[in-house]
C-alpha cells in the first residue's frame, strides 16, 4: 500500500498510541516516542514494522506517540492511519486478508 | 469521570469567560488571533481544560492546576491534532510555558527554542535539525551575514541592502520567507530574488521554511496584534534565528530602517536589543531613496494598488519590473488592485 498523503489515527490518552503516516522516499523511516520506552521500546517498534510491513507499505515517515497502548490497540491503529492516508474506504480494506 | 470535551463558540460569552478565568489562573495569555477553542468540561459544566489553534500553531493550553495529572492535556492535544490533521497540516508548532514544556514533550512535541518564559515546540522529530543539517552545508569561511527579507516583490531598496551587506562581508546570507502571505506566489517573490542578486558571487540565498518569521514564529507579523504580542513573538523569533546564525557563522543581520510599518519596527527593535546578546551585530542601514521618495515594496504594492504603475516602476530593479509588464503578473496585479489594505501593519 503506498502512503498518499498525511495521516493520523489514535489518541494520546492512556493505553493508545498516536500514529502519524506521512509519505516518504527512504524506506520506512520510524519515530518513536514511548511512555515505556525502556521496557518495551524495541516490541513497539517491532509490532509497528511488522504491521506496515504486512500491509505492503514500502516508503512512510511514521510518527508513533505511545502511551502504552497494547499491541492489537497499536495494530489497529497503524492500519487506521494507513487505510485513510491511503483514502481507503470500508470496500477496500483487505478484511481476513492482510488486515486480520 | 464523566468530563466532556466540546469546541467553544465564540459566541458562547459564558464559556469564553470561564476560558478566559481558567487562563488567567494558569498565567497564560489569550491570544487574540484564534481560529478554533475547545474545552474539558466536569460535571458541573466548569471548565477545567482549554486548547485551541491558530492555522498550524496550538495556542493557549491550559488545565486547571487541581485537574493536573488527568491526562486531560492529552485530550486537549489529541484533539487539536485530529481538528489539525483533517485542516491537512501534518507539521504543527505550538508555544508553551517552560513549565509544560516536558509534558509536551511527551505528547510528541519536541523543543526548537527557548526562552525564560517561552518555549517553542514543533511536532516533527528532526524538523529544524533537519533544517539546521541543510544549512551548515553552505556554511562559508570568513565574514558571513544575514538578511532576512519578505521581497513582496523585490525592489531596488532590497538590492540596495544586499548589496551593501553583501560588500562589507566575505559572504551573504540571504533568507527568503517562505510563508505565502499576499498576492504575489512564493515561487515568484523568489525567481525575483534570485534574478535581482544573481551577479553577487558571494550571496546564498535559502528559504526559511518555517523558522524565520513565519505564522507559526511570528504569528503577529501577519494578523494584527497587541505590543506585548509582538514583542514576545520577536523574541521568540530571535531565538531561532540565533540557532542559525550559529551554525552558519553569521556575525551580522542587516535590515532596512523601518518608518511605516509598526510590526517591522518593533521586530528591528528587538533585534537591536536581543541579536548583540547572541553573539549578533545587528546593522540598520537608511531606506535607499530615489527623486525624494523612500523605496520600499510597500510602496511598490501601494503604487500598483493606485493603478500608477509607471510609479512603481521606477522602484523596481530590471528583473522585477519585466515581470510585472509580463502576461504571467496581471492575475497577481489585479489581486493587489482589489486588496483593502496593500501596506504592512
Amino acid at each position: 500500500m503506498e502512503i498518499v498523503k498525511p495521516a493520523m489515527a489514535g489518541t494520546l490518552e492512556s493505553s493508545d498510541a498516536q500514529i502519524m503516516v506521512e509519505p516518504g522516499e527512504n524506506g520506512i523511516e520510524l519515530f518513536l516516542k514511548s511512555s515505556v520506552m525502556n521496557q518495551y521500546g524495541r516490541q513497539i517498534k517491532a509490532t509497528v514494522l511488522e504491521t506496515l510491513e504486512r500491509l505492503g507499505v514500502k516508503n512512510a515517515r511514521v510518527t508513533v506517540v505511545d502511551k502504552g497502548a497494547l499491541d492489537c490497540t497499536l495494530k489497529a491503529r497503524v492500519e487506521c492511519a494507513v487505510f485513510r492516508s491511503a483514502d481507503a474506504s470500508e470496500k477496500d480494506i483487505p478484511w481476513g486478508g492482510a488486515v486480520r | 469521570m464523566g468530563n466532556t470535551l466540546c469546541a467553544i463558540e465564540a459566541w458562547d460569552s459564558r464559556n469564553r469567560r470561564q476560558v478566559d478565568e481558567l487562563m488567567q489562573a494558569e498565567g497564560i495569555r489569550r491570544d487574540r488571533n484564534l481560529s478554533y477553542t475547545c474545552g474539558i468540561f466536569d460535571e458541573n459544566m466548569r471548565i477545567i481544560a482549554t486548547g485551541s489553534s491558530f492555522g498550524n500553531t496550538l495556542r493557549c493550553l491550559a488545565v486547571a492546576s487541581d485537574h493536573r495529572g488527568e491526562g486531560l492535556m492529552n485530550e486537549i492535544v489529541s484533539h487539536l491534532m485530529e481538528r489539525q490533521m483533517a485542516q491537512g497540516n501534518s507539521r504543527v508548532f505550538l508555544y508553551t510555558k517552560p513549565q509544560s514544556a516536558r509534558l509536551l514533550g511527551d505528547l510528541g512535541f519536541y523543543e526548537v527554542a527557548r526562552l525564560e518564559d517561552a518555549v517553542f515546540m514543533e511536532n516533527r522529530f528532526g524538523g529544524f535539525t533537519g533544517y539546521l543539517r541543510q544549512l551548515v552545508k553552505t556554511r562559508q569561511p570568513g565574514r558571513s551575514a544575514a538578511i532576512v527579507m519578505n521581497a513582496n516583490p523585490f525592489t531596488r531598496g532590497h538590492r540596495y541592502l544586499v548589496e551593501r551587506a553583501a560588500g562589507e562581508n566575505d559572504w551573504l546570507h540571504l533568507f527568503l520567507l517562505s510563508e505565502e502571505a499576499g498576492p504575489i506566489p512564493y515561487v515568484v517573490r523568489k525567481r525575483l530574488v534570485r534574478e535581482g542578486v544573481a551577479d553577487l558571487s558571494n550571496v546564498i540565498l535559502h528559504d526559511s521554511d518555517a523558522y524565520i518569521i513565519s505564522s507559526a514564529t511570528f504569528p503577529s507579523y501577519f494578523l494584527r496584534d497587541e505590543d506585548t504580542a509582538i514583542l514576545a513573538h520577536a523574541k521568540l523569533d530571535l531565538a531561532v534565528f540565533g540557532k542559525i546564525a550559529e551554525v552558519l557563522g553569521v556575525t551580522a543581520r542587516y535590515a532596512g530602517e523601518e518608518k511605516s510599518s509598526h510590526v517591522t519596527r518593533l521586530y528591528n527593535e528587538t533585534m537591536a536589543a536581543e541579536l548583540p546578546k547572541r553573539g549578533v551585530a545587528f546593522r540598520i542601514i537608511p531606506r535607499l531613496e530615489l527623486c525624494g521618495e523612500i523605496v520600499s515594496a510597500s510602496s511598490v504594492r501601494q503604487a500598483i494598488h493606485d493603478g500608477q504603475l509607471e510609479k512603481a516602476a521606477f522602484m523596481l530593479p530590471e528583473s522585477s519590473l519585466r515581470y510585472f509588464e509580463s502576461d504571467e503578473a496581471e492575475p497577481v496585479i489585479k489581486a493587489i488592485r482589489a486588496m483593502d489594505e496593500a501596506r504592512h501593519y
